[in-house]
Formats: structure tokens, C-alpha cells, sequence
């Protein structure tokens, strides 16, 4: 698979990334605006969920209906996340529709309507996804574990609290916006079906006259680890578990991930093994890497009924610290072929490339080729393995249990 | 993309949709077996013997086969519905031969005793953990109250009770009779060799032994029921309802798959903009189920407990002005470009089109090019939706809410 990278850097902070493929019809657009969840003033926790959902309620001359008709039109499959650093748009279509698609989404970036009628319903739509996180217990654990992880508050819940998002006001979301939503740090990438001539002229027309200043740096504070229980009479005990590790920019970080998926790279994995395969103790348990820019963690969860979560606990714990001993060459091997394999399977995405484009821009300031992560991945050692363990070991661990009873991860 | 086909002499059937561009190559086994193919006393074996498919076979241990898979890199799983357990592998294409060989074989398990028990824990965390996922309650619920006295409204799952009295060998008869080689279908898709393909899946499979095998068809009665589950420990409520819709060997299933776009998408529909629009559901959708021999239109809605009620209320108006009324033109053209759209995002990966390849030909023994489906779709007028939603009568819904209310 042959790949092309295209780069240019706007004079008004804007950067287009694009990555041609031959083999396309469709055209994966994804936008990296640095309003994320993590910038919300304390007060006002959530505003980055409710002005994403505010956002698309109409631009430019369309309103809220004729917007969402216009991408139906064009067969935009587009959504809009909220994450720690940035709100995250992206829109999928054909590549004969891209340059409508993009003009719509130039609209939604630079001239949101934002009006008082739509600022309700999107704060109401907010509160209900917060209140919906009742209703599912593994993913609240989760992101509550991830609050509670990062320096604060690079890892807070996105939907804010219920007192943060009640307070709310139209304005003070419409000034957090044109805050933060501008060119500087924006990042715009384009994989699958496109012409890099074509492109780059249409960005300039839709987006050169945009301007507006970067927004604060954000102060985060490190957290003590710990256990967090949360009571719930719940059928099974969830446990979420995270330690340290390194970020994408780190030289470990290729170890960091080989020594993930040996833990939990298919079902071969070492506390798949062990915890389900060997026990029968869950249905579910795995481990990923999570990275912001300058800071990461490892997120073990497992789902288990309370009478047997204590023992769930401590081998999966046992799991975790046992990488410090050493893996086999033979997991190594086939932690390689998994890594790269699905790095070539995601390869025929565009979403997942447009995705990757940004991602890449956003933790490197560069773009990786194929080549270049499959040689990382192949120069990874075992040593490097164990290396990487024993620097991050699974000590310290911070944990967040929702389930009839808590229980101990020592 | 060149269609390829073949059968061996007891009955197995090989299907494959060759393209070459592709980075990547996917092989499924689709049996035409599941919970409706089930009695009650082993309620829940058909999604308990896919998990014991990954439990080894003469030759492999249970260690061996997650082990093989895991060294080829394979993206892979399997999934067990109401009428289909499917078991799938997407690799590299030098490692075709090496996914089928594996494949062939663990389509033939051991169900040794020891690992039955071990994984009976499993099954059993399995049903604690969707008893924490009210939606999935809710589908199940719907489904058995839809389907009253059908063998569709069995659990797919089965129940705690069910699932600790199931004997080994009750397993190993049922596997008898389901598992017969004219009940199965082998699909691949994407960057393949055909005759390599058809040659390694003989060797294993041209031994099996065909039996007879059957499914009940019978049409399921007619339900207009409504109810509430009460249970507090439920935050928001939960809702779903069910009506009948086509067939999957229907032709109509194109304009059904067009209403229910047009009424219910995530995103632009009707239900949109007159519930998640306005907040009164921060969910509302509708999507349309082809089944063998029946079909139905399924909407879920979530809403906070105090306008759950008035959601259920506009959603069935909705659904009463979408059948006396019909699509308008725009509402029409829009769902069309949405379904080809997505249809054509998943045909550029080889996994997104094994299970459209796969079940074109396990419910219409056909295969249909992407471009010619899409050529079918844009065909549909507004009076074939308008007339397939009065037909079916989307308004004769089943509802049932789960969460703290006591009644709808």
C-alpha cells in the first residue's frame, strides 16, 4: 500500500491534513477544535458537550433543520465527541460530495448561529445523557476512573454535574466558544477519495478569512491514587483500575503498547487467560492505553458478580504486576502480528485514517507512515518489554468499584 | 468484485465476493440456527454452544485455538441472534489458509466436559451483566411480548435457571441437528483466492455428515399490547416498541428500510425533530428487522420518567401521519442518499460486507452487487413506502417501558 501525505499550515493557525486513497469512494473529514472538556471553566463544567450539541443547531444562513437536511442530503454520516482537549466533528460521504460537506462545516465552525431557542434543548439533551449514565454502570465506571486518573481536570467527565450544567447559561457558553473555537491549533484532515489540489484551494476559500486566538494553556493538578466505591445494587461488582504510562511522544511508547496487548491483545491475552478463560470469573475483561498529549495511563476494567469481584480483583492485579517478570518471546511474536495487522485493517478506513491523520498532528507534530510504526513495532524487545513494566509498574493503583460491596486492590 | 460460489456433496455451501484491491480478506460461518430454533428445557444452548465452538476440538485445546488466531492477527468473534449464529475472521490474505483451517475445525468442538462447566460461569456473567443494560432488557422483553407464543420470543440468552440445568450432551444434540453442513453457509469476502478457498474448506468439511433440519415458520399471532416494567433501580425510562414489518425474502424490504430511515434515523427523521430535537428523548429511533418468514419495525425511546409518557404519545403520532400521509418527496431522496452512503462506507471494508454477502444468501440463496442494491433502492417511489407502512400498519405497535414507571 503506497501513501501520500499532504501538509499546509495556515498562516491563521489552521492545519490541513490529507491522505489520498486510491482505492476510496468515500471521503472521511474529521476537525480537531481545541474546546474540549478539560477547558470548561470550574463553574461551568459541561459547557464543551453542550456547545458541540449547540453547534450544529443551525449556521450560517441555514437553521437547525435545514442544516441537518443539507448533510442528509449530501449522505453525511457525521457525529460530534467531546473529549479532553478538543471537540471532535467528523463526516463521512462520498467523495463527490466532500467539497458541499466541507462548506457546511466551514458555516458550523465559523458562524454557529448559537441562538437562545436552541441553547435550552441542548443543555436539556446534555443533562439527560448525564442522568443516562445511571442506567449504565460499566461506562460510568469508566469515565469516572478517568476523572479521577489524569491531572485535574484533563480527565473530567464531559457531561459536567447536574448543579454545573443547571447554572448554565446561553452566554456564558457563547463566550467559552469564541474562546476557544478558532483556527489557532485547529486541525482539519481529509483521508479517502480526494484530489490534494482541490482540497487545499477549497480550505483556503472556506477557512482562510477565519481568525480568532489560541485559547489559555490549562493548569492541571496531579491526584492521589486510590479506591473510589460507588453503592449500587447492581447485578455484577464493575471494577476499573489505572496505572501509569507513557504518552505517544514517549520512547517507550511502541514497549507501552506491546506490553498492552500481551495483557490484552484477543482472546490469547494474558488476563483474558487467566481471569475468564482459566477462572470463568467475567465475561469481560480487558485493558487499553489511553494517551492525552504529555500524559497516559493503562484502564483495566472487569464486570463480575460481587460474590467472586475480590478474587476478580486480585488476578487481574496479579496479571498486571506479573509483566514486570518478563514476557515470552513467542507473546512478543504474536503481539507484533496483532499490533500490524490491525494497524494495515484500520488502514482501509478513511474515517479510521482521517482519525489517525489528526491524531498524529495533534500528540507529534508529524505524520506516521506505515513503515514507520510497523519498524517500531518490530524493534520492540522483550526486554523493552520489561523495561517498560518495571518503569511503570501497576502500583498506586487508582480505582473506581460500582457494586453492592467495595473491595480491596492491594 | 467478481462473485464466486460453490457446494460440496452433503450440502455445505461456499460463497464469496472476490476483490482484489482489498488490503484484507474476511471468512464467516453463518449457521441458520438460533434461540427460536430452541424448546424451552434448553433455552439459551444455541448462544452457549458459540461460546463452546472456541473451546478446541480433537486436535486443538481451548488454549490452542485462541492462541492460532491471536499469532494470525485475526480480527475476529461470533455472534448468536434469534435466528443466526455467525462465526467470523478477518486476517491478512496471506493467512487464508491458515484462518480456514482453524475455522473449519473448531466448527466441529469437543465439548469436553471440563471446559462446558468452566465455561457455564461465563454464560452466567454474561446474564448478570445485561441485567445492568436496561436497553438490552427492554429488547428482550419487547421481543418476548411482540412475539407471544412464537418461538421468536425466546431469550437468546436463556436464564440463569435454564443455563445451570443444561446437560453437556442436551449441547451436543442440539449441535447435531443445527450443525448439519446443509445449514451452513461459508461467505469470504475481500482479497481472496477462490480455489485455494473452496479446496481448504472440502478437506475439513466435505466430512461432515448431513442430517435433517428444521425451522418452525409459522406467522407469529398479532400483538397490540402495552405495559410498563416498574423497577426502581432503573434512573430514566426506557421504552420500546414493535410492529410488523416484512419479511426478509420480501421485496418490500427496500421500502421498508426507507420508513424506517425516514421516521426513525438517528440523525434528520421525524422522531428526531419531534423528540430528541426538542429534548423531550435524548434517544429516539426507529430501525426496521428482516427475520425468516416475518420482519418488524423496533423503536426505542429514553426519556426522563416524568415525559415518558408524552414521548410514547408522539412517537405514535408520528408513526399514525407517517401512515396516512406517507414520505414527502425531499424525505424520500434524503433516506435514499443516507442508505446508499452508509452501505457504500461499509462495502470499502471487507468486514462490513461479509454479513450483507453473507445473509443476502442465507435468507434469498442470492447474491445481489452492492451497485445493483443501491440501483433497487433508488427505484422505490413514494407510493411503494406509503403503502408498505399502511400495509404493515406501523401504527399497531406493541410497547412495553422499563423504569420507574408503574404505566405508560
Amino acid at each position: 500500500m503506497s501513501e501520500e501525505f499532504f501538509i499546509k499550515e495556515f498562516p491563521n493557525g489552521l492545519t490541513l491534513l490529507s491522505q489520498p486513497m486510491s482505492a476510496a469512494s468515500s471521503a472521511a473529514l474529521t476537525i480537531l477544535t481545541p474546546a474540549g472538556a478539560s477547558h470548561d471553566p470550574a463553574d461551568a463544567a459541561g459547557a464543551a458537550s453542550v456547545a458541540a450539541e449547540w453547534h450544529i443547531r443551525g449556521a450560517g444562513d441555514r437553521d437547525t433543520r435545514q442544516l441537518q437536511d443539507a448533510l442528509d442530503e449530501l449522505g453525511s454520516h457525521h457525529s460530534e465527541a467531546v473529549q479532553s482537549e478538543h471537540i471532535h466533528f467528523s463526516s463521512v460521504q462520498l467523495g463527490r460530495n466532500l467539497a458541499d460537506v466541507i462548506a457546511i462545516y466551514a458555516d458550523i465552525l465559523q458562524r454557529p448561529q448559537l441562538s437562545d431557542a436552541s441553547f435550552q434543548p441542548s443543555r436539556a439533551l446534555a443533562l439527560q445523557d448525564l442522568a443516562s449514565l445511571e442506567d449504565e454502570p460499566a461506562r460510568k465506571c469508566n469515565l469516572l476512573l478517568t476523572e479521577k486518573f489524569f491531572p485535574y481536570p484533563l480527565g473530567r467527565c464531559v457531561y459536567g454535574s447536574q448543579e454545573t450544567l443547571q447554572s448554565l447559561s446561553a452566554d456564558v457558553v457563547r463566550r467559552h466558544i469564541s474562546a476557544l473555537v478558532s483556527p489557532a491549533n485547529t486541525i482539519l484532515a481529509v483521508a479517502g477519495n480526494v484530489n490534494w489540489d482541490e482540497l487545499s484551494t477549497l480550505i483556503e476559500r472556506a477557512f482562510g478569512d477565519w481568525s480568532g486566538q489560541a485559547g489559555p494553556t490549562i493548569a492541571a493538578t496531579d491526584q492521589p491514587a486510590g479506591i473510589t466505591h460507588l453503592q449500587k445494587d447492581s447485578a455484577q461488582t464493575h471494577i476499573a483500575l489505572a496505572h501509569r504510562s507513557v504518552p505517544i511522544s514517549h520512547d517507550q511508547y511502541y514497549a507501552a503498547r506491546v506490553a498492552q496487548t500481551v495483557l490484552s491483545g484477543g482472546m490469547s491475552g494474558r488476563l483474558f487467560t487467566e481471569v475468564r478463560e482459566k477462572r470463568g470469573l467475567v465475561y469481560h475483561v480487558s485493558c487499553r492505553h489511553q494517551g492525552l498529549k504529555d500524559t497516559a495511563g493503562m484502564f483495566t476494567y472487569a464486570g463480575t458478580r460481587p460474590e467472586v469481584a475480590q478474587q476478580t480483583c486480585d488476578v487481574t492485579v496479579g496479571e498486571l504486576r506479573r509483566l514486570t517478570e518478563g514476557v515470552e518471546e513467542h507473546e512478543l511474536e504474536r503481539a507484533r502480528t496483532q499490533l500490524k495487522s490491525a494497524l494495515i485493517m484500520q488502514g482501509e478506513s478513511t474515517s479510521a485514517r482521517a482519525a489517525a491523520l489528526a491524531a498524529d498532528w495533534y500528540h507529534l507534530g508529524r505524520l506516521r507512515s506505515l513503515k514507520e510504526i510497523s519498524d517500531s513495532i518490530d524493534n520492540v524487545t522483550t526486554r523493552d518489554v520489561t523495561q517498560y513494566a518495571k518503569d511503570w509498574p501497576a502500583e498506586n493503583l487508582t480505582a473506581l468499584v460500582i457494586g453492592p460491596k467495595t473491595i480491596s486492590t492491594n | 468484485m467478481k462473485f464466486a460460489e460453490a457446494q460440496l456433496d452433503n450440502g455445505l455451501k461456499i460463497v464469496a465476493e472476490v476483490n482484489n484491491d482489498a488490503a484484507s480478506m474476511a471468512a464467516g460461518f453463518f449457521v441458520r440456527t438460533g434461540s427460536r430454533d430452541e424448546t424451552p428445557e434448553i433455552a439459551g444452548v444455541s448462544h452457549f454452544l458459540e461460546h463452546m465452538i472456541f473451546k478446541g476440538t480433537k486436535r486443538r485445546s481451548p488454549m490452542d485455538v485462541n492462541r492460532e488466531f491471536d499469532e494470525m492477527g485475526a480480527n475476529y468473534n461470533a455472534f448468536t441472534s434469534e435466528e443466526n449464529t455467525v462465526y467470523y475472521g478477518a486476517v491478512l490474505p496471506e493467512f487464508q489458509t491458515r484462518l480456514l483451517d482453524l475455522l473449519c475445525d473448531i466448527l466441529r468442538p469437543a465439548l469436553r466436559p471440563e471446559d462446558f462447566d468452566m465455561e457455564k460461569n461465563v454464560i452466567q456473567e454474561e446474564i448478570a451483566l445485561y441485567q445492568d443494560r436496561p436497553h438490552y432488557r427492554v429488547y428482550e422483553a419487547l421481543m418476548n411480548r411482540h412475539f407471544t407464543g412464537h418461538p421468536l420470543s425466546n431469550s437468546v440468552l436463556g436464564s440463569a435457571e435454564s443455563i445451570g440445568q443444561l446437560k453437556r450432551d442436551d449441547m451436543q444434540r442440539y449441535f447435531d441437528r443445527r450443525y448439519s453442513p446443509g445449514n451452513v453457509t461459508v461467505v469470504g469476502v475481500g482479497n481472496l483466492n477462490f480455489e485455494a478457498f473452496v479446496d481448504k474448506v472440502g478437506q475439513t468439511c466435505s466430512l461432515w455428515q448431513p442430517y435433517d433440519t428444521m425451522r418452525d415458520l409459522g406467522q407469529p399471532g398479532d400483538s397490540r399490547t402495552q405495559e410498563a416494567i416498574a423497577d426502581g433501580k432503573v434512573t430514566r425510562e426506557h421504552i420500546g416498541m414493535m410492529s410488523p414489518g416484512p419479511a426478509a425474502q420480501d421485496e418490500a424490504r427496500y421500502a421498508a428500510e426507507l420508513a424506517a430511515t425516514i421516521v426513525g434515523d438517528q440523525t434528520g427523521s421525524r422522531f428526531y425533530y419531534a423528540l430528541v430535537e426538542p429534548a423531550i428523548a435524548d434517544e429516539a429511533h426507529l430501525g426496521y428487522t428482516p427475520l425468516d418468514g416475518t420482519g418488524a419495525f423496533m423503536a426505542f425511546v429514553s426519556a426522563d420518567a416524568d415525559r415518558a409518557a408524552e414521548a410514547v404519545r408522539i412517537a405514535r403520532a408520528e408513526l399514525k401521519r407517517f401512515v396516512d400521509d406517507g414520505p414527502t418527496d425531499a424525505e424520500l431522496q434524503a433516506a435514499k442518499n443516507k442508505i446508499a452512503s452508509y452501505a457504500t462506507l461499509r462495502g470499502e471494508l471487507p468486514m462490513g460486507r461479509l454479513t450483507a454477502v453473507g445473509f443476502d444468501w442465507v435468507y434469498r440463496r442470492q447474491y445481489v452487487p452492492l451497485a445493483k442494491q443501491i440501483d433497487t433502492l433508488f427505484a422505490v417511489t413514494k407510493q411503494d413506502v406509503h403503502e408498505l407502512a399502511r400495509r404493515c400498519d406501523m401504527t399497531a405497535t406493541t410497547v412495553l417501558g422499563l423504569g420507574p414507571l408503574e404505566s405508560l
